[in-house]
């Protein structure tokens, strides 16, 4: 008689099961040279914005016109730009931006892409087909366009970039969030814990979501990247951070029109976002490489 | 069944029309974005329009003209049923019909700008990716995998001020802007695409190259290589025509799939090197608060977007027979 | 028709510093057929490879000589051996589905050889094709030349592998395991229209099989590998029904008989390609070894009709 049988499966609970594999990959993780160079690189920025007030030398907005349009040199490692700012605290600074920027929007889309991605997959149905023609309408339109679109309506400044590149990121999380929905659910142990009686919130709670949280987490650390990106794009198209806030791409933008007396002032910040995205990059072609079965190299 | 054939032609020809009904849909949903981005853009068209010094009855006047006392489904309507007709209002700025200036004019520049950068990338890439694959883990690999990482991570808008610096500035070899059609002028139109399109170009190369040396490696194990090879077909020919005709469809697939970046870099391009495009349409009429020729270009990319992606579907069959659906 | 024999000689080849055939001598004189068999990973496909001259260096090294007809593949360069291949040499795949390119056709595929190597034009390759189609028991071949490898059942793409092998009528005609994909109730017709074709040719063959019956079947003579070496080599019925080699005989004597009343395997595994003991490389699964038999390797002997390699005879 099952008079005593227990439903819930005894043995680690998926959440502790996830934290297991969290730590196994990050095991992996160490041994992938791709990805520990790219976490180096992307730890190096990481300081440079959270101690950006220690360790720039001036202040970022401080003006000084004697000074102005100077190459590298002892006293501005990174030479000075037109306001005679110093280009290396402002481009310390501007790493404060781009990575907040970078972490706010893709947290903000993340929430309401799996929110929809999660609504579309379990419903099923007419449900699905409706949010999924939506969310194909939303992926028509390329990010940036859609971003520069939210900024018309929104207006300038950072917050509303996060904003508008948030809604920009909801598409295509909400995508690939359904995918690996209708993959776990394919799964055999759903379809018994289902005939087991278990009611459809708990399934959800404890087998769908810990399944579905390390691709999503991969997502998102490889949608930072285009997030800086984009956002260092708007601000370049005058289309996202407003003077006189320190940010790369604005940088870029000001030292494009003197490229030709002072190319430090657009190739600084510039090599300081393309070496900022590859770091990322790395991480992200590492973090996959690790996790992947076929590179993975340990025994089946 | 009664009339067998008839039943599965009739399936037959619910396939493609499958297609085409989603794809209906999905324009339905980009035109009702467009359309509520209109509504939600800040400012009062009929102000705009009426200028500086107006009466309240003009106001009252121009708003029933414009139809904004309508519920907003039937704005929606007459709105989609203008646009379909090509009318898509005047942009104030420019004075100029927006659509001739969207479609006409600005669409073909962005048009011809990418097809130049992606020739490039199919040109560099291709061969690039063949080398890595043929010679895996020789320098030559870790030379495409790093031009892979390199020209994926650096922004559009950067490495054009960097190449406008090295070769317009420096060397004075490519002008910096300004924009000149190939169609009408090819010299003079390709030099100033040059820059250009090596800058949307190296964004794509990384790309096209990795996913020509992965799937090339993967083709490379299959017997049937090692079986042409056993028929006497040279090794060029044995990469070259049994080969890549198989890393075709991962190729345009991927392209297809990228094409958000294109359009993204192309943005970008266009500011830096001051081309008449799409882009820069986009960016100085959102700078400028001309909300109908954002929406016009919204509506395009979108657009666009959804032809290349149908066009790429229905290439797949012509590039894999298995995916032909015969009447076997 | 001229006829190309297969000579071995002392052939060493090694991948990654291992010798994957060690010291293989064989020959087959023009116009037999030639089974190889042994286990999965004795040899057998990469010595069929190797006659192909598909395997060389930089990949491998090779030592020793290997001649199809008067070419030694061994030393010849890559612009002497390619126009060889498909017309003095041809292959049959074991894997007739993975042997064939997806995108092409049919009529591609057939027409390939036939533009290379006799320059044919294109109807000429049509009516080649169709006749050659027909040949391999293809009914109704002019529907099928337009049709992709997919749309083909396994037993006809296999019949279409075996026309482009035979399109330029080579004199040596290898064959990997040609029937191990494909269902039992084709196998014995794809065998034998093999054979006919072969024997039509007057050619020479050589099988890479693992199914004992088969071989008595179809070889005039059999090489039986074991870890990189052969170990017995002669006429197939001496060797199949005489066998000699206790590796030859635990191979009789566990293929599966009809009647038989118990399985009876060899013991033991073979060891792997980096730990090969010196000496008799079966003696560690031999019941018969000795002391000698692991401290020295045994040459092919001549017993008769059959050469063997054990000190036990």
């Amino acid at each position: 008689m099952l008079a005593d049988s227990n439903i819930r499966a005894s043995g680690p609970s998926p959440w502790q099961r996830l934290t297991r594999h969290l730590m196994r990959s990050w095991q992996l993780l160490r041994r992938q040279q791709k990805a520990m160079a790219g976490m180096g690189i992307v730890l190096a920025f990481v300081v440079a914005a959270v101690f950006a007030p220690v360790l720039a030398p001036y202040p970022p907005t401080e003006q000084n016109f004697m000074d102005a349009m100077q190459g590298p040199s002892a006293q501005h490692w990174m030479g000075t730009d037109s306001f005679g700012q110093d280009i290396l605290s402002r481009v310390f600074y501007g790493a404060r931006s781009a990575l907040w920027i970078g972490f706010a929007s893709v947290a903000l889309g993340l929430v309401v892409g799996v929110a929809v991605g999660l609504l579309a997959g379990l419903r099923g149905g007419r449900t699905e087909w409706v949010l999924m023609r939506v969310v194909d309408g939303l992926l028509a339109f390329p990010e940036l366009i859609m971003a520069m679109a939210f900024m018309a309506v929104l207006g300038l400044g950072m917050n509303n970039v996060i904003l508008a590149l948030a809604l920009s990121f909801v598409g295509p999380f909400a995508r690939t969030v359904r995918a690996d929905v209708l993959q776990v659910k394919a799964r055999p142990f759903i379809e018994a814990a289902r005939l087991m009686g278990v009611p459809e919130r708990e399934i959800v709670r404890r087998h769908v979501l810990p399944n579905i949280a390390s691709p999503i987490l991969i997502q998102a650390g490889m949608r930072i990247s285009i997030a800086i990106l984009l956002a260092s794009g708007l601000s370049f198209l005058g289309l996202g951070v407003v003077p006189p806030t320190p940010d790369w791409g604005l940088m870029i933008a000001e030292g494009r029109g003197f490229v030709s007396m002072a190319p430090w002032m657009a190739g600084m910040p510039g090599l300081a976002l393309a070496t900022l995205l590859i770091g990322l990059n790395l991480m992200a072609e590492g973090l996959r490489d690790a996790l992947d079965p076929k590179t993975r190299g340990d025994k089946p | 069944m009664v009339y067998p054939s008839l039943a599965m032609g009739a399936h037959r020809l619910w396939r493609p029309l499958g297609a085409i009904a989603q794809t209906a849909l999905v324009l339905l949903v980009v035109s009702g974005i467009s359309f509520m981005f209109l509504k939600l853009s800040p400012g009062d068209p009929v102000a705009i329009m009426l200028g500086s010094d107006f009466s309240r009855d003009s106001y009252d006047l121009l708003y029933r003209q414009l139809g904004l006392d309508q519920p907003w489904f039937q704005q929606y309507v007459q709105w989609l049923s203008r646009f379909v007709r090509g009318d898509w209002g005047m942009s104030y700025v420019s004075k100029q019909d927006i659509f001739e200036q969207s479609v006409l004019q600005a669409l073909p520049v962005t048009l011809t700008l990418a097809a130049l950068s992606l020739a490039v990338a199919l040109l560099v890439g291709i061969p690039l990716g063949v080398l890595a694959a043929v010679r895996r883990n020789s320098w030559m690999d870790l030379l495409a995998s790093a031009v892979a990482i390199g020209g994926n991570a650096i922004p559009s808008f950067y490495l054009g001020v960097v190449l406008i610096w090295i070769f317009s500035v420096a060397f004075g070899w490519f002008p910096s802007m300004g924009y000149v059609s190939p169609w009408s002028e090819p010299l003079t139109g390709l030099w100033h695409l040059a820059l250009p399109a090596l800058t949307l170009g190296a964004w794509y190369v990384g790309l096209i190259a990795t996913v020509t040396r992965s799937s090339l490696l993967e083709v490379l194990e299959q017997p049937y290589m090692a079986a042409a090879r056993a028929r006497g077909e040279p090794s060029w020919r044995v990469i070259w025509v049994h080969g890549m005709r198989n890393v075709l469809m991962p190729l345009i697939t991927i392209i297809g799939l990228q094409l958000g970046g294109m359009l993204r870099g192309a943005v970008m391009t266009e500011v830096v090197f001051t081309l008449p495009g799409l882009g820069m349409m986009i960016t100085s009429a959102v700078q400028t608060r001309e909300y109908l020729v954002v929406q016009a270009g919204i509506m395009i990319t979108a657009l666009l977007f959804i032809a290349v992606n149908f066009t790429v579907d229905r290439t797949y069959s012509l590039l894999d027979p298995r995916l032909r659906k015969n009447a076997r | 028709m001229s006829q190309a024999s297969l000579q071995v000689e002392h052939l060493t080849l090694r991948r990654n510093g291992v010798a994957v055939l060690d010291d293989v001598s064989l020959h087959l004189p023009a116009g037999q057929t030639l089974a190889l068999i042994g286990e999965s990973g004795a040899g057998k496909s990469t010595l069929a490879y190797a006659a192909m001259g598909l395997v060389r260096p930089p990949e491998v090294q090779l030592q020793g000589r290997l001649m199809v007809g008067d070419v030694d593949v061994v030393t010849a360069p890559e612009r002497v051996l390619r126009p060889l291949r498909g017309v003095r040499m041809g292959m049959i795949f074991q894997d007739a589905s993975a042997a064939l390119n997806p995108c092409f056709s049919v009529l591609s595929h057939l027409s390939e050889p036939l533009q290379r190597h006799r320059g044919l034009s294109k109807a000429a390759c049509k009516a080649r094709a169709i006749e050659l189609l027909a040949s391999v028991g293809i009914a109704d071949p002019v529907s099928r030349l337009q049709a992709y490898p997919h749309e083909l059942s396994g037993g006809m793409q296999q019949r279409v592998m075996i026309a482009m092998a035979l399109a330029c009528e080579p004199q040596l005609l290898i064959a990997d395991e040609p029937t191990s994909a494909l269902d039992v109730t084709i196998q014995a017709q794809i065998m034998a229209l093999l054979l006919d074709r072969v024997r039509a040719l007057g050619a020479s063959a050589i099988f890479v099989l693992h199914d004992l019956a088969l071989a008595t079947q179809v070889a005039d003579r059999v090489a039986v590998m074991y870890a990189g070496q052969i170990v017995e080599e002669g006429p197939a019925a001496e060797v199949l029904n005489h066998p000699r080699h206790p590796y030859t005989q635990g191979l009789r004597a566990s293929a599966i008989e009809f009647d038989a009343e118990r399985l009876q395997p060899i013991a033991g595994v073979v060891p792997p390609l980096s730990a090969m003991p010196g000496g008799c490389r079966f003696a560690p699964r031999c019941a018969l070894a000795s002391a000698r038999c692991s401290a020295e390797k045994p040459e092919l002997a001549a017993h008769d009709t059959v050469r063997v390699a054990c000190w036990n005879l």
